[in-house]
C-alpha cells in the first residue's frame, strides 16, 4: 500500500468527499484524496467491503470529524439518549444532519459491517434521523457516536427537551389519526344501523337492537374521539375563559343526552348520527389546519430568512457565501460590528462581544483568543477570525429574531388574532343566549323541534373561520414576499404593514447606494505603499459602507498586506481610529479628525460620503466617494406619495436637500443632520400624531429608529449586519419594489376581511334556517367544515393569486 | 328475519377487523417515514459473505 503526499494540481476532487484539494492530495489505491481522513473512511469501508458507496452517487462522502463522543458514556448524557434498554441490547436515535443522498442511506444501514457490536441500523432519510441497537458490551454509546464521525456523519446532539418535544408531537399525530379513524368507523356503522330508520322500516326488536349499538358507538366516539375537546375545554372553564369551541361541544353534547334518553326509553332513534358525524367531520378539519400549519412552518425555516452574505476564509483567501453554507469548521472573518452567525471559537484576535440581544445585559465582555463564542454576540474591536463550531440550525441567532421580546408588547395587542379572540368570547355568549331563546320557544310551540334547532345552530355558526383566514392568509403572504427578497419576520408583522401610512426613510445606504467609481481624491501629497497597508488594514475592521469603500480603494494600488493594528475605536456615525506602531491614524469625518471644515472646499455638504484621513500628525486630506440612486428610486418614491406620507431622515447636511427636493411633498418631509436618536424621535413624533410609520433603513445606525416604527425594515445589499430589531429584511435591490410590497400586505388584510364577511353571511343564512328546526344537526355538520374548509381555500387561492403577480411584476 | 342478528353480528365483527388494522398501521409507524424505504429498495444487497 504505496501512499505519497503530492503537489496540488488543477481541476482535481476528492474521491470521497468531493471537495476541491487545499494544500496536499493524499494519493491510494490510484484515487486523490483531499485529506487523511478523508482517505481512511474510504480505506475502511474497502476493508468491510462497503464499496458499493462509491457507486450510489459521485464523490458522496463527507470529510470526516475526529470529534470525541466519549463524554456520551457518562450517565447523566447515556440515560437520556438511549431510548430503550435490556441486558444485551440497547437502542439509540441520532440526528445525522449531514444525510444527502443514497449513499449515505446505504453506507448508514451497514454500519453494523464495522463493527460487530452493532446489531441493526435504520435510517428515516426525511428527518435525518438514525435509529441504531446496539450491544453496549461490545461498543460504548461514545465510540457508535465517535464512528458516525469517523465516517462523515457526525451526530448532532439537539437538547433533550427539543428531542422530547418532537416525539411527543408525532405521538399526537398518531393519536389524532387514530382518533379521526375511530371517529370514522362509528360513524359509518351508526349510519348503517340507522338505515331501517331512514327507510322507515318497522321492526320492533331491530330498532332497539340497532338504538345500542348506536349508543354503544355513539359514546366510544364521543369519549374517546372528543376527549380532546373536553380536555381543552375544561382547561379553559379552569381559566374561566370562553373558547370558539365551546358552542360545538355543547351542541354535541345536547345531540348527544338527547340521543341517550330516546333509546333508552324506546321513544325514538336519537341522533347518534348527527353526534359522530360531526366529530368525524371535526377531527378531519383538525388534521387539516395540522398538515397545514406544518407545510407553512416548515416554508418559514430561519434559511429563507437570511440570505445575507458571510465572509468565509477559504485557502488563505476571502469567500463571500451564503450563511446557510456554514459548516462546522468553517473559517470565518468577523469585522467590527458584525454578528455572529454560529457558535464558534475565536482563533485570531481580541473581542469586545456585546451579548445584549441573547441576554439583553449592555457589559461588553472581553474574550480572548481560544474561547467559545455565542451565536447572536455583536463583535466589537479589531477584526477576528473564528471557526464555527456548530451547526446554524443549532445556534440561537435564529430563534433570537423571533423572539418578541424586542418588540413593544403594547404593539401586539392591536392585531387581528387578538380581535378574533375579542369576537370569539362576544359571539359564544351571543349564540348560547340564542339557542338558550330559541329552544324555550319551540318548547313552547312545537317540543318536537326544540333539539334539532339547537343542536343546528351552535353547530352552523361555529365562528371557526375566524380562526383559520387569519394564520392562513399572513403565513402565504410572509412565504410570497420571501420569495421578492423581502423577509417578514412574523405574520403579525405583515399585517402591521398593511396598516401602515407614513413611511419614512434613511438616506445614505438605504436611498443611494455606493458607486462602484473611484473616489475623488483630495489628498495634498500621495499614500506610500505603507500607508495603504495601514488604511486597509483599519478599513477591513468596520463593516460601515465607507469603510468598505476605502478597502476596495486601497485594493485598487495592488495586493496589500494585514498589518496588526491596535487599540482599535469606532465611533459610529464619526470614524475609526486605531494605531500602528508609534502611529495614530483616524479616519472619519472632518469634526471627528478635529479639522476644520472651512478649509475644505465648498462642496462640503455630504458628509456621508467624505472621509478625511489623518496619519500621525499629517492631516492628508479627504477622499469623496460618489454616491448613486438606488435604480428606481425616484419612481418608487414618485408612487408612494399617492398613498402615503413620505419622509426622509439622514445624517446628511442640510444643504444637501436640493437634489432631493423633487422627490418629496414639501421640505417638512426632509429631516437633516439627523443622530441616531433624533430619527427615533422623529418616528415618535409622527406617532404621537396617531400616524402608523414604517422606517426603512439601513438597520445599522437606524436600529432605534426602526425598532420604534410600526414596523422596521432593514434594506440590506450583502453584510450580516441585521438588528433584531428590524421587522423585516429587505434586500437592495428589490427597494425598487416596496410600493408593490405594501399594496401587497393591505390586499392581504383586505382578503381576510372578506373572508370574514362571507363567512358571517354564510353563518347568518344557516342560522335562519337552523333557528326553524328546518336544518337537520347532520346537514348543519358537513356545512360547517365545508366552511372552515372554503375560508382556508380563500386564504390560499387568494393569497397565491396575488403572490404570484407579486413574482411576475 | 333471525339471520339478520347473524349478518349484522358479522359486519360489525369486519368493521372492527378493519378497525383494528387501521390502528396497528398507524401505531406500527408505517406512515412516519413514506421517503426511505423508497430509496432502500434501490442499494442492492452484495453477496452476504456468511
Amino acid at each position: 500500500m504505496e501512499q505519497l503526499v503530492q503537489s496540488p494540481q488543477t481541476n482535481t476532487k476528492c474521491y470521497h468527499c468531493g471537495e476541491t484539494f487545499a494544500d496536499e492530495i493524499v494519493h491510494f489505491q490510484e484515487k486523490d484524496f483531499c485529506c487523511q481522513g478523508c482517505k481512511n473512511v474510504y480505506e475502511l469501508l474497502q476493508d468491510h467491503e462497503l464499496g458499493t458507496y462509491y457507486t450510489c452517487d459521485v464523490n458522496p462522502g463527507i470529510s470526516p470529524s475526529l470529534q470525541n463522543f466519549d463524554y456520551l458514556n457518562k450517565p447523566a448524557f447515556r440515560d437520556k439518549l438511549i431510548q430503550f434498554s435490556n441486558q444485551d441490547i440497547s437502542k439509540v436515535s441520532f440526528n445525522l444532519p449531514s444525510i444527502h443522498c443514497r449513499s449515505c442511506l446505504y453506507l448508514l444501514e451497514n454500519l453494523h459491517k464495522l463493527d460487530s457490536g452493532i446489531v441493526k441500523t435504520q435510517l428515516n432519510f426525511g428527518k435525518k434521523e438514525l435509529s441504531v441497537w446496539f450491544r453496549e458490551q461490545e461498543i460504548s454509546l461514545g465510540a457508535l457516536a465517535s464512528l458516525l464521525a469517523k465516517v462523515g456523519y457526525e451526530p448532532l446532539l439537539s437538547e433533550e427537551s427539543e428531542g422530547n418535544e418532537k416525539k411527543k408531537r408525532l405521538s399526537q399525530q398518531t393519536q389524532l389519526f387514530i382518533k379521526l379513524g375511530v371517529a370514522g368507523f362509528c360513524a359509518g356503522n351508526i349510519m348503517l344501523f340507522s338505515f331501517p330508520e331512514y327507510l322507515g322500516i318497522e321492526d320492533g326488536n331491530l330498532k332497539y337492537l340497532f338504538g345500542y349499538l348506536n349508543l354503544i358507538l355513539g359514546s366510544i366516539a364521543l369519549f374517546y374521539s372528543g376527549s380532546d375537546y373536553f380536555k381543552n375545554i375544561w382547561a379553559h372553564i379552569k381559566l374561566k375563559k370562553i373558547t370558539i369551541e365551546m358552542p360545538i361541544l355543547l351542541g354535541v353534547l345536547v345531540g348527544y343526552s338527547r340521543s341517550v334518553y330516546e333509546i333508552l326509553s324506546h321513544t325514538g332513534a336519537g341522533y347518534m348520527d348527527s353526534v359522530s358525524g360531526l366529530l368525524f367531520f371535526l377531527l378531519i378539519g383538525k388534521w387539516f389546519q395540522q398538515k397545514s400549519f406544518d407545510f407553512l412552518s416548515f416554508e418559514r425555516k430561519y434559511t429563507s430568512y437570511f440570505p445575507l452574505v458571510i465572509t468565509k476564509i477559504m485557502q488563505g483567501k476571502e469567500e463571500m457565501a451564503p450563511l446557510s453554507e456554514i459548516q462546522v469548521g468553517d473559517r470565518l472573518r468577523i469585522r467590527n460590528e458584525e454578528i455572529i452567525p454560529a457558535d464558534a471559537i475565536l482563533i485570531k484576535g481580541k473581542s469586545n462581544m456585546d451579548y445584549s440581544f441573547v441576554t439583553g445585559e449592555s457589559e461588553w465582555v472581553a474574550i480572548q483568543s481560544g474561547n467559545l463564542i455565542y451565536a447572536g454576540g455583536k463583535h466589537h474591536g479589531e477584526m477576528i477570525e473564528i471557526e464555527v463550531k456548530k451547526d446554524l440550525q443549532q445556534s440561537h441567532l435564529t430563534q433570537l429574531w423571533e423572539q418578541q421580546a424586542f418588540k413593544d408588547p403594547s404593539f401586539k395587542a392591536e392585531n387581528w388574532e387578538n380581535f378574533a379572540n375579542q369576537v370569539g368570547i362576544y359571539f359564544t355568549i351571543g349564540l348560547i343566549t340564542l339557542a338558550t331563546i330559541v329552544a324555550l320557544y319551540w318548547i313552547q310551540v312545537d317540543p318536537s323541534k326544540w333539539q334539532n334547532s339547537v343542536v343546528s345552530i351552535l353547530v352552523i355558526a361555529c365562528p371557526c373561520a375566524l380562526a383559520i383566514s387569519y394564520p392562513f392568509a399572513l403565513g402565504h403572504g410572509v412565504r410570497w414576499l420571501s420569495k421578492s427578497n423581502l423577509y417578514v419576520k412574523d405574520i403579525q408583522a405583515l399585517e402591521r404593514m398593511g396598516q401602515v401610512d407614513t413611511v419614512v426613510f434613511d438616506k445614505t445606504g438605504t436611498l443611494t447606494l455606493a458607486k462602484s467609481e473611484a473616489p475623488n481624491v483630495y489628498l495634498h501629497r500621495d499614500l506610500s505603499e505603507n500607508e495603504l497597508d495601514i488604511l486597509y488594514s483599519l478599513s477591513l475592521q468596520s463593516t460601515h459602507p465607507l469603510s468598505r469603500r476605502l478597502c476596495t480603494y486601497t485594493q485598487s494600488f495592488g495586493d496589500r498586506k494585514l498589518l496588526s493594528i491596535s487599540s482599535f475605536k469606532e465611533v459610529p456615525g464619526k470614524g475609526l481610529e486605531a494605531r500602528w506602531k508609534e502611529l495614530h491614524i483616524k479616519i472619519g469625518s472632518a469634526k471627528f479628525l478635529g479639522i476644520n471644515p472651512n478649509v475644505s472646499p465648498q462642496d462640503f455638504f455630504s458628509s456621508e460620503s467624505q472621509l478625511f484621513i489623518q496619519i500621525g500628525d499629517d492631516a492628508l486630506g479627504y477622499l469623496d466617494f460618489p454616491w448613486e440612486n438606488r435604480e428606481g428610486v425616484e419612481f418608487m418614491l414618485r408612487k408612494l406619495q399617492h398613498h402615503y406620507d413620505v419622509f426622509l431622515v439622514s445624517g446628511d447636511k442640510t444643504n444637501h436637500a436640493a437634489s432631493l427636493k423633487d422627490w418629496f411633498a414639501t421640505e417638512d418631509h426632509m429631516k437633516f443632520e439627523c443622530s441616531p436618536m433624533e430619527k427615533m424621535d422623529f418616528i415618535k413624533q409622527l406617532q404621537a400624531e396617531g400616524k402608523k410609520v414604517m422606517m426603512v433603513g439601513d438597520g445599522l445606525n437606524d436600529a432605534g429608529a426602526l425598532q420604534q416604527a410600526h414596523v422596521g425594515i432593514a434594506v440590506s445589499d450583502d453584510h450580516l449586519h441585521f438588528t433584531p430589531a428590524s421587522d423585516a429584511i429587505l434586500q437592495g435591490r428589490s427597494l425598487s419594489r416596496l410600493p408593490e410590497f405594501l399594496n401587497f400586505s393591505k390586499k392581504a388584510i383586505t382578503l381576510i376581511k372578506m373572508s370574514f364577511l362571507l363567512s358571517l353571511v354564510y353563518n347568518t343564512i344557516g342560522l335562519s334556517f337552523a333557528v326553524q328546526g328546518n336544518l337537520s344537526p347532520l346537514v348543519a355538520a358537513i356545512l360547517m367544515p365545508v366552511n372552515s374548509i372554503s375560508m382556508l381555500i380563500i386564504a390560499t387561492w387568494g393569497m397565491n393569486i396575488y403572490g404570484k403577480r407579486l413574482k411576475t411584476n | 328475519m333471525e339471520i339478520m342478528y347473524l349478518m349484522i353480528f358479522l359486519s360489525l365483527l369486519m368493521a372492527i377487523g378493519f378497525l383494528f388494522a387501521f390502528i396497528w398501521f398507524i401505531r406500527s409507524g408505517q406512515q412516519d417515514d413514506l421517503i426511505t424505504p423508497g430509496m432502500r429498495i434501490l442499494n442492492e444487497d452484495k453477496k452476504t459473505n456468511n
